[in-house]
């Protein structure tokens, strides 16, 4: 059998949600990053990750929001966040400037919420952790857990961990994210490396590292890896992430593409890109870059938001899989 | 508990320091050997790009009479660490624990902030020969921020007592404006950590073992414990959390506090009163204590004046 015959065949369905069409809310002028879905009766809500203007810097800082999508017609935007679901962390706190991005998961009447905290550093331009927050009304405000890092800095993971994926197995909880593995000097500017790591939880709160790279780099050693966005489906894990050579990656020929790997024991990867079934598209808003998965499943089908040129600037669009997930 | 000062015992400015260090020799931590103690403090070189300081590991030999000195380190002892890592703009202090043939380095590792100076988490490396050198175990720390825990994990002192690892520690409660023209000062707490193998820890989230006797704005920090027949002692600093570097009435001073279950501790601070003549290298300003045993009889050593710009002093323990 060719290639062709185990790739996954998916359908493009455009964009979804464009975050310039947004009137009245100074904290959500572009991007809308890191789509993660929460499915209500008769919405979908996405959340996302949003900037208001640089300041006079050019610095951003970054919110998480959500979108209600009709649920018989995702196309159709129904209510758009009012506000940020969390506030900017306070002063020399991790998350002061940035809440970016979020996996959000029901947890009995609960909904938590993990997300990265940013804060600004002065050799690089920043560090990031993984914090938590729970909402008590159906995701639409977060509280957060503390004023620290629920996941943070350890021997083998010095520093940027981001990218948080919740999920609950077998009744464990499983934190997908990255870590940072090196800064790297490209044309007087410092690039972040990172890799996809793991780690369990009985609580959701008190982790153990798997301390171990899942995907192995396939494109050089200094690939980075983002948003490993895990999926079981037909008897096994399902893995897409998003994948960018370290250097000049803000165009094209560099920039983010979406791997795929599977599992059957949740810390055993196999990766085969050649199966993932979505590229950049000859033109329009996904032709340089394809980046941040997120796979879920409604009334019977299954979808994969994700992020087109320039990181999801100018929003988030989705596609519908033809077949199913084997 | 009655304390001896004994004076100032090492000056930097008088002697050669590696990495080109010329001032500072901050926070000493003791390893004692059988005829001599090697004593490791925190010195600094001037980034001359801005100006800013970067600390480095010295160590000085000195004799058992803790007055004579046999060397100085011309070596570097710990690298800084790499580019966006914890402990990349300085190591302050390094405490040092025997731990079978090896002796274990917990470093609290400084990284330049934007919208605040500093953030501090603390590493572990370990030396196989003797102290002369450390190798990190990894390029992350051991002990950093957690949930209720925000920022300024440092200042770690290990001792292992039966088969368990102690670490007493700091974390910052946060950072605080005092007044509009002046950068954020912080606050921090002492805290408490366990651990079986000296690597993996566990934290008693943001417990703060020691009361405040100055309010919710006393910084307390770099905690020393020492066992003295069967009770535990613990030497620390404090300060005002703001005007403390120039004003002698909210700087440092050395507190105390003792314990004979290693979990709840009673202040007092009628110990050590080490209470300087003006004038003298300790009269404006007590820090970053060290207590150790050598020859059966308990020193502390300690910083004076401008955070021990010249230099570190000893009191020996007299009753």
């Amino acid at each position: 059998m060719g290639e062709a015959a185990h790739m996954f065949k998916w359908k493009k369905l455009g964009k979804v949600f464009t975050p310039q069409e947004v009137e009245g809310r100074s904290w959500l002028k572009e991007f809308a990053q890191a789509p993660a879905t929460l499915v209500f009766d008769d919405f979908v809500r996405v959340y996302f990750s949003c900037r208001p203007p640089a300041d006079e810097n050019g610095q951003y800082v970054s919110y998480s929001a959500y979108v209600d999508l009709d649920r018989v017609d995702l196309f159709k935007v129904r209510h758009i966040g009012e506000q940020p679901i969390l506030s900017l962390g306070g002063l020399g706190e991790f998350d002061e400037f940035g809440t970016y991005p979020v996996s959000v998961i029901r947890d009995g009447d609960e909904v938590r919420a993990y997300y990265a905290g940013w804060a600004r550093c002065e050799s690089v331009p920043f560090n990031v952790a993984i914090g938590c927050a729970t909402s008590r009304d159906e995701g639409k405000t977060f509280t957060k857990l503390g004023k620290g890092p629920v996941l943070s800095y350890s021997p083998d993971e010095p520093f940027v961990l981001s990218g948080p994926k919740i999920r609950r197995f077998n009744d464990l909880w499983y934190l997908w994210y990255i870590a940072g593995r090196k800064w790297k000097m490209v044309a007087g500017r410092t690039e972040p490396v990172y890799k996809i790591r793991m780690a369990t939880s009985h609580d959701g709160i008190h982790w153990t590292k798997l301390n171990k790279d899942l995907i192995e780099s396939r494109i050089e050693e200094d690939e980075a890896q983002a948003s490993p966005d895990v999926f079981y489906a037909n008897g096994k894990y399902h893995m897409f992430f998003c994948y960018r050579y370290s250097s000049h990656y803000r165009g094209k020929e560099n920039g983010y593409r979406i791997g795929y790997a599977s599992s059957s024991n949740l810390t055993d990867w196999v990766r085969d890109d050649t199966k993932a079934g979505i590229d950049v598209s000859d033109e329009g808003w996904d032709a340089e870059m394809v980046s941040y998965p997120h796979v879920f499943e409604l009334d019977g089908k299954t979808y994969l938001a994700y992020l087109g040129d320039q990181v999801g600037r100018y929003g988030f669009g989705l596609a519908v899989l033809d077949g199913t997930l084997k | 508990m009655k304390w001896k000062k004994l004076g100032k015992i090492f000056d930097p400015t008088q002697h050669a320091l590696p990495n080109d260090c010329v001032q500072f020799a901050q926070s000493p931590q003791t390893l004692v050997f059988n005829d001599f103690v090697r004593i490791y403090f925190s010195t600094r070189t001037v980034d001359k790009s801005n100006g800013k300081y970067s600390s480095h590991i010295a160590f000085v030999d000195i004799h058992k009479n803790l007055r004579d000195v046999i060397r100085v380190s011309d070596k570097t002892i710990i690298p800084l660490g790499e580019l966006g890592c914890f402990d990349e703009h300085g190591i302050f202090p390094m405490n040092v624990v025997r731990h079978g043939t090896s002796v274990y380095g917990y470093t609290c590792g400084w990284n330049r902030r934007v919208s605040v100076s500093v953030d501090t988490a603390i590493g572990l490396s370990i030396s196989h020969d003797d102290g002369l050198t450390f190798q990190r175990i990894g390029d992350g720390p051991v002990l950093a921020a957690s949930r209720h825990e925000p920022c300024l994990v440092g200042d770690g002192f290990v001792k292992i007592i039966g088969d368990m690892f102690h670490m007493w520690y700091i974390f910052g409660t946060g950072w605080k404006k005092y007044a509009p023209d002046v950068p954020p000062d912080r606050t921090y707490k002492i805290g408490h950590a366990v651990s079986k193998d000296g690597i993996n820890w566990v934290k008693e989230e943001a417990r703060q073992i020691i009361i405040d006797r100055l309010g919710a704005d006393e910084s307390q920090a770099l905690p020393t414990v020492i066992e003295i027949a069967g009770r535990y002692h613990m030497f620390f600093c404090y300060r005002q959390s703001f005007d403390f570097r120039k004003n002698k009435d909210c700087g440092y001073r050395i507190g105390h506090a003792y314990s004979d279950d290693l979990s709840n501790w009673t202040r007092d601070d009628k110990t050590p009163q080490l209470d300087g003549t003006p004038g003298e290298w300790d009269s404006d300003m007590q820090c970053y204590p060290h207590v150790f045993e050598c020859d059966g009889k308990v020193y502390l050593l300690y910083n004076g004046n401008e955070f021990g710009r010249y230099g570190f002093g000893l009191a020996v323990l007299e009753t």
